[in-house]
């Protein structure tokens, strides 16, 4: 079942002195389930289109649907409010809030839910368990390792139950035991709870445990490989 | 929004010397304007009180033409009805009857012009604390013969306690007035002016004197709280009888109001500048707070907090701020200001000589009024809620992926 449709899809950055195609005409589609790694050079234009498929980002033409909704028609409440409800973000930067704790960071969008507490304890504690952190729930991230803060990064994405996640380049600041870790963990996820992802990345260690993966070269798709 | 609370709380914390510093500035400010203002209002209480209180008195009952012109032609009977009307009047702390008149002062070789007051002895020292400001001898009391001089008259007339004054004037409708009065003690009066001419004497003796028998040229209305002046005087007005007039010290001292009202003129625009000082700290603090955390706002916002939530988390910073530096400025502000209330700065100098001359005493007073504190609470409230636009305004703009680049 597709849940992400993307037709004709453009973004173009208007300059000073130059116009970027970043984006380049894209059509594709995201089927439930599955574990999909963009791939390209840098500048290729595959964070753009992360971020438009997130909401994140306008685009200059074409559309973005997810179940059927087209986000780029959505105000930006209800948008927000469509990424909340929908989509799960892992960032390069972890971008943890500083100021709160493992938990508190994983609860934090359950709260904007109106989650009850019951509800958020029982999901933040199985979530934090899940990515291998049941241990360290009360550390802020300052006491926390890069992977594990990405680790913490996950299950923030998770907490909301979303259709699907985006996670963009999140290994490029991890060393390799904190990379296939990671992995694992978002494998394990992925097949478990059929949770989709979708990874911008360089890294061929994510390439290689990717299911799918499109590669995007001036903002335009050249290949799309299922193994 | 309690989690936006809590949000704000540790967000506030995160970077504790600038917090610190920020409330520190907000603190000092509040001090600094509390302190100013409340020297100032200090400085005119003290010359209120000193003018008002050993003169005019905070309000007079005259007779309707005593004012514009005061002789002892214009006293009135005082009826003690009326007298007990007043007194039972909310706010009065006190009525006095007074007989105001002039008389040249003399002993055996000099004389000079001096001003004599009939008064209720126990009743006005309670007011003015005479009997505290004896140079030499004893304050009169009710239904003494004798007199109080002032020192500066004492001196000229080269006169001591126990020595007699000799008095000769003009009484009630023309009738010569004249008397030896034994001096019973010398007072040094606050104000300079007063201190070279002044006679303090039991007003039925005054009244034996200027053969004003039973009259007064006012009746001197006290209160414990000058601000309270214009009620009571709306309360008096209903009750007088029609040859009755009352006025407020500021009608009879229009010059002392005006000297207030246009140092206080000055003293608002000071504490503008303050309040603009105050302003500018504030908003370098919320612009870096602001500013270092574009990454963290554009995060917050792509995982779900719709913008209104995340302008009232940084709203609820800036409030915090405000909020903890008044709070804490106040109970400073209010403590640093006891402490003068209680212990005025004394001038010296020619600071000390100006100063007397004005009729006040030398020293810097402080006015603890509540409102000279919360005033100021508000202000810089105001200005904190002011500033949170700035903020609400950078989030409302705000572009996600722009401010993940931040």
């Amino acid at each position: 079942m597709k849940i992400i449709e993307i037709k004709n899809l453009h973004k173009i950055y208007n300059g000073s002195s130059v116009s970027v195609h970043a984006v380049n005409g894209i059509d594709m589609s995201i089927e439930e389930g599955e574990f999909t790694a963009i791939v390209g050079p840098s500048g290729s234009g595959k964070t753009t289109l992360l971020n438009i498929i997130g909401g994140l980002d306008d685009a200059t033409e074409g559309s973005v649907e997810i179940e059927g909704v087209k986000i780029n028609e959505l105000s930006s409440r209800k948008l927000t409010d469509f990424r909340m409800k929908n989509i799960g973000f892992v960032f390069q930067a972890y971008n943890l809030i500083p100021v709160l704790t493992a938990k508190e960071n994983v609860e934090f969008i359950m709260h904007l839910q109106g989650s009850k507490k019951a509800d958020r304890d029982a999901r933040t504690s199985e979530l934090l368990k899940a990515v291998g952190l049941g241990e360290m729930m009360d550390r802020r991230p300052s006491k926390l390792s890069g992977g594990q803060q990405q680790r913490v990064a996950v299950a923030r994405a998770l907490a909301s139950k979303p259709k699907f996640v985006l996670a963009d380049e999140p290994t490029a600041n991890l060393d390799s035991h904190s990379t296939e870790n990671l992995l694992d963990i978002m494998e394990q996820l992925n097949k478990e709870e059929k949770i989709t992802f979708i990874f911008s990345t360089h890294d061929q260690r994510v390439v290689n445990k990717a299911r799918r993966v499109i590669t995007i070269e001036d903002g335009k798709i050249i290949s799309d490989i299922r193994k | 929004m309690k989690t936006n609370i809590k949000l704000a709380w540790r967000n506030l914390w995160r970077n504790k010397r600038r917090t610190i510093i920020a409330i520190s500035s907000i603190v000092f400010s509040v001090l600094l304007a509390s302190w100013m203002r409340s020297m100032q209002e200090g400085s005119y209480d003290s010359m209120i009180d000193n003018s008002v209180k050993f003169y005019t008195g905070y309000l007079q009952v005259q007779d309707t033409a005593y004012w514009d012109e005061r002789t002892l032609d214009n006293s009135f009977k005082v009826d003690a009805e009326l007298q007990n009307q007043i007194k039972n009047i909310k706010d009065v702390s006190l009525v006095s009857n007074r007989l105001e008149s002039f008389s040249l002062a003399a002993d055996h070789m000099k004389s000079k012009p001096a001003m004599v007051m009939g008064i209720e002895p126990e009743a006005e020292d309670q007011i003015t604390n005479l009997s505290k400001k004896m140079q030499s001898g004893e304050f009169i009391k009710s239904g003494d013969k004798e007199v109080v001089i002032s020192g500066g008259l004492a001196k000229y007339l080269e006169l001591e306690v126990g020595d007699t004054l000799v008095m000769i004037s003009q009484g009630y409708h023309g009738i010569s007035a004249s008397g030896l009065f034994p001096i019973k003690g010398i007072i040094k009066h606050p104000n300079a002016e007063f201190n070279k001419r002044l006679v303090y004497m039991d007003i039925e003796t005054a009244r034996e004197f200027y053969s004003a028998y039973g009259l007064s040229t006012s009746l001197v209305v006290m209160t414990d709280d000058h601000y309270s002046v214009n009620h009571i005087k709306k309360e008096i007005e209903q009750i007088l009888p029609e040859k009755n007039t009352v006025m407020t010290w500021t009608e009879m001292t229009p010059e002392l109001v005006q000297i207030i009202q246009s140092d206080r003129g000055g003293g608002i625009i000071m504490l503008g500048i303050l309040y603009l000082v105050i302003a500018f700290g504030m908003f370098s603090v919320v612009i870096m707070m602001v500013k270092e955390r574009q990454r963290e706002f554009g995060v917050t916002h792509a995982v779900g907090m719709q913008k209104r939530k995340l302008a009232s988390l940084v709203f609820i910073e800036t409030l915090f701020i405000g909020l903890i530096g008044c709070a804490v400025g106040l109970i400073f502000s209010y403590f640093f200001c006891l402490y003068f209330f209680y212990n005025p700065i004394p001038l010296t100098g020619d600071m000390a000589k100006a100063t007397e001359i004005y009729g006040m005493e030398p020293y810097m007073f402080v006015s603890m009024k509540a409102s000279l504190f919360y005033n100021q609470i508000i202000v810089v409230f105001l200005i904190s809620i002011f500033i949170a636009i700035f903020p609400i305004t950078n989030v409302s703009r705000l572009k996600i992926t722009k401010a993940m680049r931040a």
